[in-house]
């Protein structure tokens, strides 16, 4: 990994942490790895999404592995979409919002079902909602930025 | 001659020196007005620049000032006996996909000798107790959370219920009070001190109305709390003082051996109350909060929140 792509993704860490505490319930991280997946090795890949399920887990509040399900479910529907659709593709990424905003809806509930906890469905219905709409545009904005970074040998 | 010579001479050089001295005057009176002019657009320039500095430092000064008061009605919060007093700033409030919980995270943590459960309250009231911890940073489980429940009771007729939160903006329910039990609307609910978390006598919420639905048992209650959370910037944290009465033991760690030690060690979100009772404020007076300002009324400034459901 070049230095473009070091600071690219330090700089896309900070600012996903800084859009989560905006906009509460999103993840912003899950389109980089997504992207990651995309255009780094699968070491880096791997590196960046521990990281990032630490920070998740650690800054949630429902108990550990929540977070686990979480990427796991999001990279393995990415494996599995991407034998069906063109893995670059914007309608690919909006599937695949889709996916985890429903995917957002049964997790908080299942894991509020096991630890006993009340959370309110219509808070949470609307986080699954934006994180829908966040993922594909927040992917194509990150793409579109990784490629044009200097050291990018696709630069556009 | 001597007049001819003045006559001419004379005259000629007067004719000669004059437009000279009038032009030099002209060019020197304009090299003088353009200095003084680049001199004034430079002092103009200057004192643009000072204006914005003095700008910025006022506006600077007036969060400093700002912040000066929300930390001096912090520091009127009076600690119990038996308790410390610590502030602590609110870095975020809920964080990440994982947040399903009403938090907000704090700036100090395990290094500060936090604890799970340790209480927070803010100028008004009780915000919260401390659910997870980090060594620098912790995230506070807010009253208004429909997991959150506390043991209360009325200021003014003593009528205990156990106040829960029904989420962000929202009212909050006061549970199991007795239909035959005097409660009024505007009266402060207090911890009771039954969970033995939160000390005895610190204002939660204040009692909005009292009714009844259907064939219960228990009255509906429903409270508003004493602070909002979206505005909330500076917290106390609360902590027991070890028996030498020097701040908590950061040493000693939570679930080490003691009753408030075991109460720590118990899930923060789903513990019941026990039905130990903590002996009452020897000071005879309710501790935490100093006794409101004259016509501020703690949490009178909010808006109303709804209910749930509606």
């Amino acid at each position: 990994m070049n230095v473009s792509a070091i600071v690219f993704w330090s700089l896309f860490t900070l600012t996903g942490i800084w859009l989560q505490g905006l906009i509460p319930g999103v993840d912003f991280l899950a389109p980089g790895l997504i992207l990651c997946l995309q255009e780094e090795k699968w070491t880096v890949s791997a590196w960046l999404g521990l990281a990032w399920l630490f920070i998740q887990e650690g800054t949630g509040s429902l108990a550990f592995g929540t977070g686990l399900l979480w990427y796991g479910a999001l990279v393995g529907l990415y494996y599995f979409g991407h034998w069906l659709f063109e893995a670059k593709n914007f309608l690919f990424m909006f599937i695949l919002g889709l996916c985890l905003g429903v995917l957002h809806l049964i997790l908080s509930h299942m894991m509020a079902v096991l630890q006993d906890w009340t959370l309110p469905a219509d808070r949470i219905l609307v986080e699954g909602l934006l994180q829908a709409l966040i993922f594909p545009v927040e992917w194509g904005l990150v793409y579109l930025i990784y490629n044009h970074l200097p050291d990018n040998p696709h630069a556009v | 001659m001597d007049a001819l010579a003045s006559y001419t001479g004379l005259e000629f050089a007067k004719w000669v020196l004059a437009p000279g001295k009038w032009a030099a005057l002209r060019v020197s009176s304009f090299w003088d007005r353009y200095v003084y002019f680049v001199g004034l657009r430079e002092e103009n320039d200057s004192l643009r620049a000072t204006l914005a500095e003095a700008s910025q430092e006022l506006a600077l000064l007036r969060e400093r000032a700002a912040e000066a008061e929300r930390l001096a009605r912090i520091l009127t919060i009076r600690p119990p006996v038996g308790w410390s007093r610590q502030g602590a700033r609110i870095v975020s409030h809920r964080l990440g996909p994982n947040a399903a919980l009403e938090t907000v995270l704090l700036d100090k943590g395990i290094l500060d000798g936090l604890k799970v459960n340790t209480p927070v309250t803010g100028p008004d009231g009780v915000i919260g107790r401390i659910l997870r911890l980090s060594p620098t940073a912790a995230t506070v489980l807010l009253v208004t959370d429909p997991n959150s429940r506390i043991p209360v009771t009325s200021q003014k007729n003593r009528t205990q219920g156990i106040l829960k939160g029904e989420g962000a903006n929202r009212e909050m329910v006061v549970q199991y009070v007795s239909l035959g039990a005097p409660l009024e609307e505007g009266e402060l609910l207090v911890t009771s001190g039954l969970e033995e978390i939160f000390p005895k006598g610190l204002p939660v919420a204040r009692v909005t109305e009292v009714g009844r639905k259907g064939p219960s048992l228990f009255q509906t209650v429903y409270a508003e709390p004493l602070f909002d959370a979206r505005r909330l910037e500076e917290v106390a944290l609360l902590a027991k003082l070890t028996e030498e009465g020097h701040g908590p033991d950061p040493a000693v760690p939570s679930g080490a051996g003691g009753n408030q030690d075991q109460a720590a060690e118990m899930d923060p979100v789903s513990h019941s109350p026990s039905t130990k009772v903590v002996p009452p404020d020897p000071s005879g007076r309710a501790p935490g909060l100093e006794p409101p300002r004259p016509g501020v009324t703690p949490g009178a400034e909010r808006k109303k929140p709804p209910r749930s459901g509606q």
